[in-house]
């Protein structure tokens, strides 16, 4: 097994390697590049905003652990730690949702817990589907998604019991 | 999502009166802000870092040299109707730039793809076999590398941040041939039909 602490150190080198062979200014490509994941992050705030309101709120009422125990058995089936059930409901919704509820799990389990995990591996590994869906066939002017709908649906669930495999103990 | 956040939100006061505890209701509304806002400060240098790294990668043209790698077996991949081969370089960098993780890259194209196709076929308002398997593949992820996710543990103090890569990876394998093969089934299904 391959330790992955030397991940992103190789990252970094490969990166570097790749922009002195195509002779760019590496210095100018990384601020560039920098300013625009800042960018990114900013532009997400506000919907996090919003997002963390209403899971604050469902949380600090009572409905969020409600739902949790009514999803449970469910989710136990497919091995989703019932922590974590939030963020598989949200990936699909919305990026931000997600990563918002990515982060709820991380602080309530703590980082390396089994559901913070899942939780991390659920949202790096798939898409916001119905977001995706309608803005692509938007700009074909195509009304029906057609088979593309359940199909990525299916391979999302595919998605969550793999990962849910992956974390057992 | 507008239905989903408002959902939320009267589901959560409703419950907050229902048992007569509005002050829990208060608290919790006033922290989403603040915790957002925290949110932001405490992941900013890990996104600055990692589009940094992006970037150079971009400029590199290792996006470029990645779609170029990926033309024919995705010729091989999407059966093409007539005239729909000319969204493939579209399809190459979309692909491409979300395999990299690069978003804001990979849309513009990824639209692209889909107008070039549509104006390709004659059929109405209704999406075509490669157009569907093209948004089959979109709606799954093909990131090779979770990097928010990675820079969420790191802030978080995970003994391995990186350690979920695999897993990851794992899991999108999963999710995107299974979609691949759906599309392909559901198609076949679809002719048989016709």
């Amino acid at each position: 097994m391959i330790d992955s602490s030397c991940l992103l150190p190789a990252l970094v080198f490969l990166t570097l390697m790749s922009g002195l062979h195509a002779r760019i200014d590496v210095y100018r490509a990384f601020v560039r590049g920098a300013r625009e994941g800042l960018m990114t992050l900013l532009e997400m705030t506000p919907y996090l905003c919003a997002v963390l309101t209403a899971t604050a709120l469902l949380r600090g009422t009572g409905v969020m652990d409600a739902m949790q125990d009514a999803l449970a058995p469910l989710l136990a089936a497919l091995g989703v730690p019932a922590e974590a059930a939030g963020v598989v409901l949200l990936r699909p919704l919305s990026g931000s949702a997600a990563l918002a509820a990515v982060r709820d799990v991380i602080e309530i389990s703590g980082a390396d817990s089994r559901a913070a995990r899942f939780a991390c591996i659920i949202s790096g590994a798939s898409e916001t589907i119905f977001f995706t869906g309608s803005l692509y066939l938007g700009a074909a002017g195509v009304r029906s998604a057609g088979c593309a709908l359940p199909a990525a649906l299916l391979a999302y669930a595919a998605c969550v019991a793999a990962a849910g495999f992956l974390i057992s103990p | 999502m507008n239905a989903v956040f408002c959902t939320m939100l009267l589901a959560g006061v409703a419950a907050a009166a229902a048992q007569g505890d509005l002050s829990a209701a208060q608290d919790a509304l006033l922290s989403g802000g603040t915790e957002a806002v925290a949110f932001f400060m405490s992941m900013a240098g890990a996104y600055a870092f990692f589009g940094g790294l992006l970037g150079v990668l971009r400029e590199s043209g290792v996006t470029q040299a990645l779609a170029g790698a990926m033309r024919r077996p995705l010729l091989q991949l999407f059966r093409f109707a007539p005239g729909e081969e000319q969204a493939l370089d579209d399809i190459c960098v979309n692909l491409a730039a979300d395999m990299l993780g690069m978003g804001g890259a990979a849309t513009p194209a990824g639209l692209s793809a889909m107008r070039k196709m549509a104006a390709a076929g004659k059929m109405n308002g209704c999406a075509s076999d490669a157009m569907l398997l093209f948004l089959t593949l979109n709606m799954c992820s093909v990131q090779l590398l979770p990097t928010t996710m990675i820079a969420i543990r790191a802030q978080a103090g995970a003994k391995n941040p990186a350690d979920i890569v695999l897993p990851t990876l794992l899991a999108t394998g999963v999710q995107t041939l299974t979609g691949i093969a759906l599309c392909k089934i559901f198609a076949v299904r679809n002719k048989a039909h016709d």
